[in-house]
């Protein structure tokens, strides 16, 4: 699959992952390359092993066997240089809710090294960016849902990451927050930045990516552009169909 | 400046919580002023102090003053004759210690002058008779409250019996030189009939009656370990950093749960992803929780110096090294945080790390002298007790209140709780890498 992808930001060679105490491997050989500037959707239903993919890619976890590099480093060996790079949009709200928007912010910012005298700009461009800047005194714990959401996003592109991991980044908020965060990540790539993104909204996926991946049981089971992947599929008229044809109609907790 | 980063953030995040703040500050200065008190009694008990009792003297002759005297030269017991200007009686004082007001209550009867001068005389004349004497003695009432511990009361009995003791001797001698020019005429004239004359009062020096009091052995009393317990502490000296390190070291419990929300909330993953050292973000707790134990522990000194006394204990004595002092703060701080960051590492829930904090700490505490002091612990929990950084802590203070310790006597405790901070450092940041590099 690699092959396929001429300039490759990300590549995933035959990864795996089993954690201690497991039969089945949450991660079973599975090989992406994603291409510098894309938009990446990682799709699949409960358990299929998208975060466990997204936690690897962003040096979390260490992967059982095969090879992982981002921005052309391994992300075993050169943790360090990886993180550097990307910027990581987690499915919690990964805030301090009794600190204030610009608060979280300017400790990030720290800790992401920003020059000093930059920093305060910077925070002013990312709320503004995610539609904070009046609220931006206001502690997190005041937010509401979408508010909070769109927080975590613009702790994510603090430092303009080459790559930007997002998990689930719009999961229970309302439709004009949600409306916002994809115009803004089509911005974001629009100036340059890579997405991977993982949902379960195929609409959203079919709407913003350039290219998915729907995996499931650690595998991957369909890869290519959306619109591409539906028009190949008899019987299916959207992304959904799709989805529900591939991995069936069966819960999954 | 990372680590000023991290500092400030856990300082501004503490400064959130209005109730975690309540419990890091007012709590430890609840606990100190509550448990100083309670225990400035224990101390009393245990000797630090002279003990009060109530004095009734109903004594017609002289000796009940002179019994009085002997008890108060002794130092042992301070006599109270009247409370509130009113003089005491038998009934009002056994009510004052049922009551509670009072532990002791003495009370000297009518007849004890005229009872022990003539049990005495008895006593005296059928000695130089050879005879069998059976002296009706007199009794001196002692009530007590009976929810005083043996110990208290027996030393009180000791210290009146010393008393009574002496009375007796005293009044015996004086009796005994006096009876027996008188014996020893009665014997003249018996043996010489009227030719004798009153040859017996010349034969005999005028005894002095001091002779029975003065003691002929003196009990040498000395410490087993003199280094150590040389000079005991008072109740505040004791109390004070005792349980202002007890205060300091439940900081586990705050500090290790702010790792733990930081993991639940997902903060720490997002940490984890960012080009930062494991060792930058742990010291970034630490040294934040060290300012919050400082300013617990300067809280906690203001408390033993200004408001302990109000309250009627004595006041806390700081020594004359005050470098020495903040050196020891620092490090007992260093140590308790370092212990809450292993605590935070390892715990994977909140319920595990209060849960096991707060009971290695108290365990800790106990060990270390700082609930009952390690002087009068068992000789094998004495020994235990070295292996408590709270007791490497306490001792130090109590080197430098005490016994006028500087940096350099108080140097090995420094280095005990400096290497336990880096020993638990060291442990966390182990586990922490591990954590960050995932399973």
């Amino acid at each position: 699959m690699t092959q396929s992808t001429p300039n490759p930001i990300l590549s995933i060679d035959s990864l795996s992952k089993l954690y201690p105490g497991c039969e089945h491997p949450a991660v079973d050989g599975l090989s992406v390359a994603v291409e510098r500037g894309s938009i990446f959707g990682l799709l699949g239903p409960n358990g299929a092993g998208k975060t466990t993919t997204i936690s690897i890619l962003c040096t979390l976890l260490r992967p059982t066997s095969g090879a992982v590099t981002v921005l052309g480093h391994d992300v075993v060996r050169q943790a360090d240089v990886v993180r550097r790079g990307i910027g990581l949009v987690p499915q919690e709200i990964a805030l301090y809710p009794s600190l204030t928007a610009r608060e979280n912010l300017r400790y990030f910012a720290r800790v992401l090294k920003l020059p000093k005298q930059k920093i305060e700009q910077r925070l002013n461009e990312c709320l503004d960016l995610v539609g904070l800047l009046d609220c931006a005194d206001q502690r997190i714990e005041t937010y509401s849902g979408g508010m909070k959401r769109r927080a975590n996003l613009a702790v994510g592109v603090l430092h303009k990451p080459e790559i930007l991991f997002l998990d689930e980044p719009t999961v229970g908020i309302d439709a004009q927050s949600r409306n916002l965060i994809l115009e803004r990540l089509a911005e974001l790539n629009r100036a340059g930045m890579t997405l991977v993104y993982t949902t379960h909204y195929m609409e959203e996926a079919q709407q913003l990516c350039d290219e998915i991946a729907i995996i499931d049981t650690g595998r991957v089971i369909a890869r290519g552009a959306p619109t591409q992947l539906v028009a190949d599929a008899a019987d299916c008229e959207n992304l959904e169909d799709l989805f529900l044809a591939l991995t069936g109609k069966q819960l999954r907790d | 400046m990372l680590l000023l980063a991290h500092i400030k953030k856990e300082l501004l995040l503490l400064s959130r919580d209005r109730g975690g703040l309540l419990v890091l500050f007012v709590m430890p200065m609840l606990l100190v002023l509550v448990l100083s008190l309670i225990q400035d009694d224990v101390f009393r008990a245990t000797g630090e102090t002279t003990t009060r009792a109530l004095f009734v003297n109903l004594d017609q002759g002289a000796l009940g003053a002179e019994f009085a005297a002997k008890i108060k030269d002794s130092g042992a017991i301070e006599l109270v004759a009247a409370v509130a200007g009113e003089s005491l009686d038998s009934e009002l004082a056994r009510e004052k210690v049922l009551t509670g007001d009072y532990q002791f209550a003495i009370v000297v009867p009518e007849q004890f002058s005229a009872e022990i001068n003539a049990a005495a005389e008895s006593s005296v004349r059928a000695a130089l008779r050879n005879e069998e004497a059976t002296p009706a003695s007199s009794r001196l009432q002692l009530y007590f409250d009976p929810t005083v511990r043996g110990v208290y009361r027996s030393a009180v009995n000791n210290a009146l019996q010393r008393g009574l003791l002496g009375l007796e001797i005293s009044r015996k001698s004086e009796l005994f030189g006096r009876l027996l020019q008188e014996e020893l005429q009665k014997n003249i004239d018996t043996q010489f009939g009227g030719y004798g004359g009153d040859a017996g009062s010349g034969l005999l020096p005028e005894l002095s009656s001091d002779w029975g009091e003065q003691s002929l052995i003196e009990l040498q009393e000395e410490s087993a370990s003199p280094e150590k317990y040389a000079t005991l502490p008072t109740s505040v000296q004791q109390n004070v950093p005792a349980w202002t390190l007890f205060g300091m070291f439940f900081i586990v419990i705050p500090l290790a749960g702010t790792l733990i929300r930081e993991r639940q909330e997902g903060t720490l993953t997002r940490l984890m992803t960012m080009p930062i050292s494991s060792s930058s973000l742990l010291l970034g707790k630490v040294f934040a929780y060290v300012v919050v134990c400082l300013v617990q522990f300067g809280l906690m000194l203001l408390v033993g110096r200004f408001i302990l006394p109000l309250l009627g204990t004595p006041v806390l004595e700081l020594g004359t090294a005050p470098v020495a002092l903040l050196v020891v703060a620092v490090s007992a701080a260093l140590a308790a945080c370092g212990y809450g960051i292993l605590v935070g590492v390892l715990a994977r829930s909140y319920d595990q790390a209060s849960t096991f904090g707060s009971v290695s700490v108290v365990i800790a505490a106990a060990l270390g002298g700082v609930m009952v002091p390690v002087y009068v612990m068992p000789r094998a929990m004495q020994d235990l007790s070295v292996i408590s950084p709270l007791s490497w802590g306490l001792d130090a203070f109590l080197d430098i209140f005490v016994r006028d310790g500087n940096l350099t006597t108080v140097l090995p405790y420094i280095a005990a709780l400096l290497g336990f901070f880096l020993l638990c450092s060291f442990v966390a940041a182990l586990v922490f890498r591990r954590f960050r590099r995932g399973v």
